[in-house]
């Protein structure tokens, strides 16, 4: 059984408005941070002239993925600017020259044409990484000797507020459906999946639409409950099975859908990963909308763009209000796995009260943990082993569920961080 | 610091909703111990609103009791101390749980019980171990049983009066064997009356109705932790339907035994306390079930029938070894096995042993009756006894309790004539415990037995 709850969507304040663009910024700053990792080597100096699209950085270590430029322009400075995960990060500053000057014409390919060498080598050159959240480099997840059977593509978005990928799959659809089957066809994967919620019965008349060209593509629809979107909710909902670590020891590949949409651009055009649909929403916000954000690009600017705020006292927000981080600026610059900037009214938290130990926080977690004992435990590292608080996933609906308005992801965090140190 | 949405439900919520699923029972408790006897004029107008009197004096009193600590010891304000808004929930089952005959005094002193020593010196709502209106209750009934008793028990007014025979559960463990639908429900009138509640018991807990629309209705607003009560009841009804059908008993028997005793209403709301219960859903399961075996246990295997509230208090101690279970079950079902295995064997067990039990203290194998004849409230037997060399075969005439006819119709026992001389079937009629004829024990001895069986037989 899929455990979650059905919680408010709020999809309503952005899903009707098409996606906007936004390409006047006279800057950007390109983050030197890829998938968490800060340690990047520069490829540009002070005074160089970039195109859009060409390399100023590349990931050390194993993972080697290249950052590119989202615009044309000069290398101005470095600075250190906030990004989503609070942390301040050295940024390339580049001027803007308003041309979107590229190095090389974009290619015009066919997508079924790529060998299984070609097509990992191009999604890694085009630094295609996880839109969904992870930043994870993409190649990565095909770049096996196991065979893929099943290949699932999340475009459930179960957080509330964001939008992006369902705009994405309404305007993009063609593209994206042709994609999935040439990667299916790429890798020889038995299956190929899309899986949206069951409720968003418009966007399924629209993959209807286009879906019956693609004989080995289905379409499922998933429970409109939250965490659906979570890859194991997901594997397990669609195939019926369980994996330890990661998806591919079933053989099962799961993917974004934004990320599929990044991956047809690098096949058909050659084109790197510079751009992305962030939702611009919130209640406090003027007119929520999405927006098509070059990767470097101020969220303050986006945020005048679609109207400003409505009331001074605001609360931001990077991602969607379950499992976004509260920001101290609007003043964040928009990097790739950043899907959505939420505005609220900076409301006070509720006063926690006594914990009544009614077990709803047990019931409800996807993760199968026992948020309220390991709370209890948090001096008793013992007992804290046992109760394998590291499967925490920080979905927080410990938290949305708890009568007492404890905040219970909290306490799981800490005895992670607790289990992390005793090593 | 996210979740920045959350749900709107909250504690107040789910009180909200046991207060409102508690309403329908405290009407029915004014209605069947105020109105009707008022109504049938077994009682005057105090009487009829005693009831709400009783319940409004234990709310007030468990009110009282933590406010007062609050405020000496925890130097809370008055305002303060008076917000916290669910010290009175404890008086309120404390209402429902105890016998209306309690005397005034003695209802107060449960609420001191309740509210101080179960759960504020236990540290305050949320800390405490076990069920704070179950201490208090335990209390004054253990310590006072006789003073309750002298009052009037659990009968109100109008079933001193209509019914002979206290609870359906003290009725039924004075009955020498498993009894019969004639001695167990037939007193009260059917089992619609144990279902509908109109049987005595305490004041708020006898209508199963009421606590199965409170159960629905808590179930569908997630009020409750509701595999408890399923899980609990279905363990009673398992163990005595085995019971009932190893001493061919229809299906009125595991009813009778779920309807009878508050099961329902501790199962619905005392086994519930979601303080005092655990947190995970195989720790919930197993604690309804072992409540359950306990239950059984009591009812028919200690002195104490009434065994509902005793195998709360006694399931609230294991709530951390059942959590313990139930946090490793999530991950790691295996170590649910031993619990589980434990409970069927337990569960088929004590059914099956307890009913062996049973028919050991009602059969005697080697009596039967072969002949059975019934005119009004007189019962002609002719009934056979294993004697010392042969099988006695006589007739008894009972009416009324009373032997009229003790004739030994065959037998071939060697001593049989110092029987004669003794003239003792005649010595037994008048005194059915008169002492066995030396020099001839074993046949004495076997038609005393035989009287006394057949007796048993007329009792039933």
């Amino acid at each position: 059984m899929i455990t979650g709850l059905k919680i408010p969507g709020r999809k309503g304040l952005s899903i009707k408005n098409k996606i906007g663009i936004y390409n006047k910024m006279k800057y950007v700053y390109i983050p030197l941070i890829s998938g968490g990792d800060t340690d990047i080597t520069v490829a540009v100096k002070k005074g160089d002239y970039v195109y859009k699209g060409s390399v100023i950085g590349k990931r050390k270590g194993n993972l080697r993925i290249p950052i590119h430029s989202s615009v044309s322009g000069t290398v101005v400075d470095y600075e250190e600017k906030f990004v989503s995960n609070g942390q301040k990060v050295k940024c390339v500053v580049i001027e803007n020259d308003f041309l979107d000057a590229i190095e090389n014409e974009y290619e015009n390919n066919d997508l079924t044409k790529y060998t299984k060498k070609e097509f990992i080598k191009t999604i890694q050159e085009c630094g295609i990484v996880g839109l969904g959240g992870s930043g994870f480099p993409t190649y990565v997840k095909y770049n096996t000797d196991q065979k893929i059977k099943t290949l699932i593509v999340n475009a459930v978005e179960c957080e509330p507020y964001i939008t992006a990928d369902y705009v994405l799959v309404r305007e993009k659809c063609d593209e994206i459906l042709e994609t999935i089957d040439a990667i299916r066809e790429i890798n020889d994967i038995d299956e190929a999946i899309i899986a949206i919620k069951s409720h968003n019965t418009g966007l399924k008349e629209v993959i209807d639409n286009y879906i019956g060209t693609y004989l080995k593509l289905k379409l499922v629809l998933v429970p409109n409950i939250y965490p659906m979107g979570w890859e194991k909710s997901l594997v397990k909902f669609i195939k019926k099975t369980d994996y330890q670590r990661l998806p591919i020891e079933k053989g099962i590949v799961v993917s974004n859908v934004s990320t599929i949409y990044a991956i047809y651009e690098a096949l058909k055009y050659k084109k790197p990963l510079t751009e992305r649909i962030v939702t611009f929403t919130g209640e406090n916000l003027k007119r929520p909308q999405n927006v098509m954000v070059k990767m470097g690009t101020s969220a303050s600017e986006i945020i005048k763009k679609v109207g400003g705020i409505d009331n001074k006292d605001a609360l931001y927000i990077a991602g969607g209000p379950m499992m976004g981080k509260g920001i101290p600026t609007d003043d964040i610059i928009i990097n790739c796995n950043d899907n959505c900037i939420l505005v609220l009214d900076n409301y006070s938290l509720d006063i926690e009260t006594t914990c009544l130990r009614c077990g709803k926080c047990v019931e409800k977690c996807p993760a199968k943990l026992s948020p309220v004992l390991i709370g209890e435990s948090l001096d008793k590292v013992d007992r804290l082993k046992k109760l394998q608080p590291t499967r925490c996933i920080e979905c927080g609906l410990c938290s949305y569920i708890c009568p007492a308005k404890i905040n219970v992801r909290e306490k799981v965090r800490k005895a992670k961080e607790i289990l992390r140190k005793e090593g | 610091m996210g979740p920045y949405l959350k749900s709107e439900k909250d504690t107040s919520t789910i009180m909200r909703h046991l207060i409102v699923a508690l309403i329908p029972i405290v009407v029915f408790a004014y209605i069947k111990n105020g109105i009707i006897p008022f109504v049938k004029g077994y009682t005057n107008i105090f009487g009829m609103f005693y009831p709400l009197i009783f319940i409004f004096i234990c709310m007030a009193s468990t009110f009282f009791f933590e406010s007062l600590y609050r405020i000496i010891f925890q130097k809370k304000k008055i305002k303060e101390a008076l917000e916290n808004s669910y010290s009175f929930f404890p008086g309120l089952f404390l209402g429902l749980i105890l016998p209306i005959n309690t005397p005034i005094v003695l209802l107060i002193l449960a609420a001191f019980v309740s509210s101080i020593i179960a759960k504020m010196l236990f540290g305050g709502f949320g800390n405490n171990i076990f069920n704070p209106a179950l201490v208090g209750r335990l209390f004054i009934i253990s310590a006072y049983a006789i003073v309750i008793g002298k009052s009037g028990g659990y009968l109100n007014s109008y079933e001193i009066d209509t019914i002979s025979s206290g609870t359906p559960l003290t009725n039924a463990s004075l009955i020498n064997g498993i009894g019969t639908y004639n001695t167990l429900v037939k007193p009260y009138g059917s089992l619609m009356n144990f279902f509908i509640g109109t049987i005595p018991g305490c004041v708020g807990e006898t209508s199963a109705l009421l606590c199965l629309l409170a159960f629905v209705y808590l179930t569908y607003f997630k009020a409750i932790k509701w595999k408890i009560p399923i899980f609990y009841i279905l363990t009673v009804f398992s163990i005595t339907y085995v019971i009932g059908g190893m001493n061919n008993l229809g299906i009125w028997y595991p009813l009778f035994q779920i309807f009878s005793g508050g099961l329902m209403f501790g199962a619905v709301f005392m086994a519930t306390d979601p303080v005092t219960s655990p947190v995970t859903p195989i720790g919930q399961i197993l604690y309804g079930i072992f409540l359950g075996i306990l239950t059984v246990v009591f009812r028919f295997l200690t002195p104490f029938p009434e065994g509902v509230l005793t195998s709360i208090l006694t399931m609230n101690m294991f709530v951390m070894i059942l959590d313990k279970i139930g946090s490793i079950a999530r991950f790691n079902f295996k170590v649910t096995v031993v619990p589980f295995v434990i409970a069927w064997f337990l569960i088929f067990g004590l059914g099956i042993g307890i009913s062996l039990n049973l028919k050991n203290v009602k059969k005697d194998k080697n009596f039967s009756i072969l002949e059975k004849n019934v005119s009004g409230s007189k019962i002609s037997y002719v009934v056979t006894q294993k004697g010392y060399s042969s099988v006695i075969k006589a007739r008894i005439v009972i009416d009324n309790k009373k032997v009229y006819e003790f004739t030994v119709l065959e037998q071939n026992d060697s001593f049989y004539q110092k029987i004669m001389d003794e003239d003792y079937t005649n010595k037994l009629i008048l005194d059915s415990d008169i002492d066995t004829v030396t020099g001839a024990t074993v046949t004495s001895t076997a038609l005393k037995t035989m009287l006394k069986n057949t007796l048993e037989d007329y009792g039933e």
